[in-house]
């Protein structure tokens, strides 16, 4: 029996077990992928935004503001990378200056650090790739980007550290009301019972929640968002993220440097009945280009080395639904959770945990929890003593298996092996960066099936790309048959 | 200590370059990533090799083996599974800094460098086609290494994307092995591939190009599922009403091949826009002292025979500079891709040590049953050329010497009539 059973193991679901396993409590995350992070969390900006944006008393400026700061700690506690770029909000000759005064008022009223309105000058100034129609910008200098999956598998390593227990390829099929709480019963038949459920379940939040209640409160709307990503060679072109001034389609196409280098172009707005469907579609491509080009000079589209969408759980409610359920006890929506969800996961589970469980009144703090979670430095940033060291002791890490990303063959297994590992292709790509590079795994995918084949035992065509049954290769052909 | 000539990449390039150079007193070091010699052309078990170079109908692997038996009677040094991850300038040459699977980090010392690294594939990302990303989309070079050197095989229903060569070859070896190929599609009017290619790999085997044809959508979820065709006029826009949809669980990229020049990135290596490998005079020599380059690393080639004959050429030009004959500075004749070329091979001729005819290579931009190619310096002829049946997807060559030059200042244009 689980104390509480958090539905969706994305940037909430995550980081609401790591800060109930500060509890003496019983967590588990249960999720359909076969990994954490698999769906928004995946697929969006990466930025950790100011909080300037949302309207003011809305729980997306408040956790936004919140948010931001708790990336600060959460970076000390699981070291995960933070770039701290800052962000300028540009008007351009044909929009309504006034525009930018209503978000710096805003931006000062949700309490953001420090925003300032500069002249064109000077923002063309600090960033020389400006649009020469760039009039004036909204300097919003606490901006910063992350690497979003690895805050989610680090925020579940430290929970399952501290004693949380995570199902993956656990697809919620039904939950019943029980007299001490639920069950949660999977699309294979197996079951879990649990005092409280938390439902996080992204896209997916309604159709969970209509599993327990008559009339849910809200209804998700996805809303698909397209990227290009340029290679990290363009590392420089512009040091902040660019936002064009809010229209109500939302945030607009930024411009957003990445932490290992690379620019993201994006995101469009389009709304899709499908809850899943990631698709590109040219439409939405040539609006991204149409778009950053008001903002930046000669972007170096040609650098392109990827193009991707993801969905934003949008919902019918304005604001994000962080509530207990109306109709039946134990059980809690965060749902909602679209931009700025990223940025506000940190304070929207210390909410949950703080006021909305109240867990603090029913079970005593862990005396053993610890905040820590390590990642092994990337071999190519060592000094050369360092590296030979490892290579003494692996000569695993003098295998270079992908040259674009500098990915060694250890790092490689540690992927597929470490904490909460990885045996899948794209596993490995999250977590190592194995084709994240200019070739596309062209040349590593081949090896890295390899290096997975090697650690788990299986062979080649026995490894999937991520999902159950997904293998890249169809058949082995020197073999008799 | 430190070494001649460092060569980096051990497949048709690497070798030609290092037997070439190799004499008595210059030594000579080949460094590759793979566990074996031979690079791209062991995957390549096809025939259609050496036509030029043996006069004879080799596969990849038989032509690689010519170069790797000389090389080893030679004695040349290799380092094998060894790959070079970064390259600084010294004051003697440059210091490289290489990964080896047994022997752990090597710092290496050259004081010459001949980079022939091969090409990479351009991949979906880079072309860009809208929909879904599913696992079974890959680059028909890497289905090819997963066929011929892994032993698996990515699809059973197939569609490829482009006509370059790789993706001509994979359709005939793929339908060799049991697959359905049910098309080719390229974006251009015509075939990116080699005249032969179409003939024998799609045509030999019933199997269909359309011509100004790009692939629109993708579709499936965890396995590709399907895929569309759509046809397009001549800037490349979809033409409404020719969608055809084709069941596949496998497409293949065969959209271009790109000079892998990865591990300059910290010299200040000057690039060509057009063939993005970098930018080279007569002696394969780059902007940066002691740095040349060849083979697929310099531009990418249709025939190993072509890698062959030119990267000899630059490992000569190698040894002249270890022996102090060559300088890279010195007034330079630029020389000029105009009407109907896309890019020449070398850009410019250093006026120091042109002191014998150099064979140009370059790609015209377009398809001629019937051409003259001219070389003009000031409006005036210095050269001309005819060739019949030219086609952007073979590259072609122009000899040029120093007594065919009207002074030694102006730039050098090479222009295409089609007669």
């Amino acid at each position: 029996m689980y104390d509480y059973l958090i539905i969706g193991a994305g940037i909430c679901g995550t980081l609401i077990a790591r800060d109930l396993s500060r509890y003496e409590a019983k967590t588990v995350v249960v999720d359909k992928e076969s990994d954490v992070g698999n769906h928004a969390t995946l697929a969006n900006s990466a930025i950790v935004h100011s909080g300037h944006d949302p309207l003011e008393g809305t729980l997306k400026a408040k956790f936004a503001v919140e948010g931001n700061r708790l990336y600060h700690t959460l970076a000390k506690e699981l070291d995960i990378p933070l770039r701290k770029t800052g962000g300028f909000l540009l008007a351009n000759r044909q929009d309504d200056a006034k525009g930018l005064e209503t978000l710096y008022r805003r931006a000062v009223a949700n309490g953001v650090d420090s925003p300032s309105l500069l002249d064109a000058s000077t923002a063309k100034e600090r960033e020389p790739m400006l649009h020469d129609d760039i009039v004036a910008a909204l300097d919003l200098p606490s901006t910063m980007v992350t690497y979003p999956w690895e805050v989610a598998i680090a925020a579940m390593q430290n929970a399952m550290k501290n004693g949380a227990a995570l199902r993956l390829n656990y697809e919620v099929a039904s939950i019943k009301r029980t007299e001490e709480g639920f069950v949660v019963t999977s699309a294979d038949g197996d079951s879990l019972r649990t005092k409280v459920v938390i439902n996080a379940a992204g896209t997916f939040a309604d159709t969970i929640a209509s599993m327990v209640e008559r009339e849910v409160p809200y209804r998700i709307t996805p809303s698909r968002g397209e990227y290009y990503v340029l290679d990290k060679l363009v590392d420089g072109f512009v040091e902040r993220v660019l936002y064009p001034l809010p229209n109500n389609n939302g945030k607009g196409v930024l411009v957003v440097p990445q932490v290992h280098g690379n620019i993201l172009l994006g995101p469009t707005n389009t709304h899709q009945t499908d809850k899943e469907n990631v698709a590109n579609h040219a439409e939405d491509l040539d609006k991204i280009k149409r778009d950053a080009a008001r903002m930046a000079k000669d972007i170096p589209f040609d650098m392109t080395i990827r193009t991707f969408a993801g969905i934003r759980a949008s919902s019918t409610y304005e604001d994000f639904y962080i509530e207990p359920s109306k109709e039946v006890p134990g059980f809690y929506h965060v749902a909602g959770i679209d931009s700025p969800g990223l940025t506000a996961a940190p304070a929207i589970a210390e909410h949950v945990v703080g006021k909305l469980l109240k867990v603090r009144e029913s079970y005593p703090k862990k005396s053993s929890f610890d905040p820590y979670r390590r990642k092994k430095k990337a071999f190519h940033t060592l000094s050369d003593d360092e590296q030979r060291r490892l290579i003494e002791a692996d000569p695993a890490h003098a295998y270079i298996v992908c040259k674009c990303e500098r990915v060694t063959a250890a790092e490689v297994k540690a992927a597929v092996q470490g904490p909460l590992g990885s045996a899948t292709v794209k596993g490995v790509k999250k977590r190592a960066r194995a084709g994240s590079g200019l070739c596309q795994g062209g040349y590593c995918e081949s090896e890295v099936l390899k290096v997975i084949a090697e650690v788990t035992g299986k062979k080649p065509h026995e490894i999937d790309y991520y999902r159950k049954n997904t293998p890249i290769l169809k058949e082995e052909t020197k073999v008799k048959r | 200590m430190t070494w001649d000539i460092v060569v980096i990449g051990g497949g048709a390039g690497g070798l030609s370059a290092a037997l070439a150079a190799h004499e008595e007193d210059v030594r000579i070091l080949v460094l590759e990533r793979e566990a074996v010699l031979g690079g791209i052309l062991n995957q390549c078990i096809h025939n259609g090799f050496g036509l030029h170079e043996f006069e004879e109908d080799l596969t990849g692997p038989e032509y690689a083996d010519r170069f790797i038996a000389a090389f080893y009677e030679k004695g040349i040094d290799v380092y094998l599974g060894t790959t070079v991850m970064n390259m600084t300038k010294t004051k003697e040459g440059f210091s490289l800094e290489a990964f080896d699977k047994k022997a752990g980090k090597l710092a290496i010392e050259a004081r010459a460098v001949i980079l022939s690294s091969g090409c990479y594939e351009r991949t979906r990302g880079q072309i860009r086609i809208p929909g879904e990303r599913p696992a079974g989309v890959m680059t028909a070079g890497s289905a090819q290494r997963y066929l011929n050197i892994e032993g698996y095989l990515v699809g059973k229903e197939v569609f490829i994307l482009g006509s370059g060569d790789i993706g001509l070859i994979m359709a005939r070896r793929m339908t060799l092995e049991g697959a359905n190929v049910k098309g080719v599609a390229e974006i251009m009017p015509h075939s990116n591939g080699l005249t032969r290619n179409i003939a024998q790999c799609l045509e030999d085997f019933d199997i269909p190009l359309y011509l100004s044809h790009t692939v629109t959508d993708i579709r499936g979820v965890d396995r590709l599922e399907g895929i569309t065709i759509e046809e397009v006029d001549k800037d490349f826009r979809v033409i409404e009403g020719t969608k055809k949809d084709f069941a596949v669980d496998c497409l293949l990229l065969s959209v271009g091949l790109i000079p892998d020049t990865m591990v300059l990135e910290s010299l200040d290596v000057k690039m060509h826009p057009k063939t993005k490998g970098p930018l080279v005079d007569h002696n394969f020599h780059t902007n940066v002292e002691g740095l040349f380059a060849c083979g697929n690393a310099l531009h990418v080639h249709d025939l190993v025979d072509d890698v062959t004959e030119e990267s000899r050429r630059a490992a000569r030009c190698a040894k002249e500079y270890v022996h102090g004959k060559i300088d890279k500075d010195g007034r330079k004749v630029e020389i000029h891709a105009g009407e109907g070329i896309s890019y020449t091979v070398p850009s410019a001729l250093t006026m120091s040590s042109f002191d014998r005819p150099v064979r140009c290579a370059f790609r015209v931009d377009r398809k001629a049953d019937r051409a003259v190619f001219r070389l003009t310096q000031n409006n005036e002829t210095i050269a001309t050329k005819k060739a019949r049946f030219v086609a952007p997807a073979e590259m072609e060559h122009v000899e040029l010497g120093p007594k065919d030059l009207k002074d030694t200042t102006s730039p050098i244009t090479l222009t295409m009539e089609v007669v």
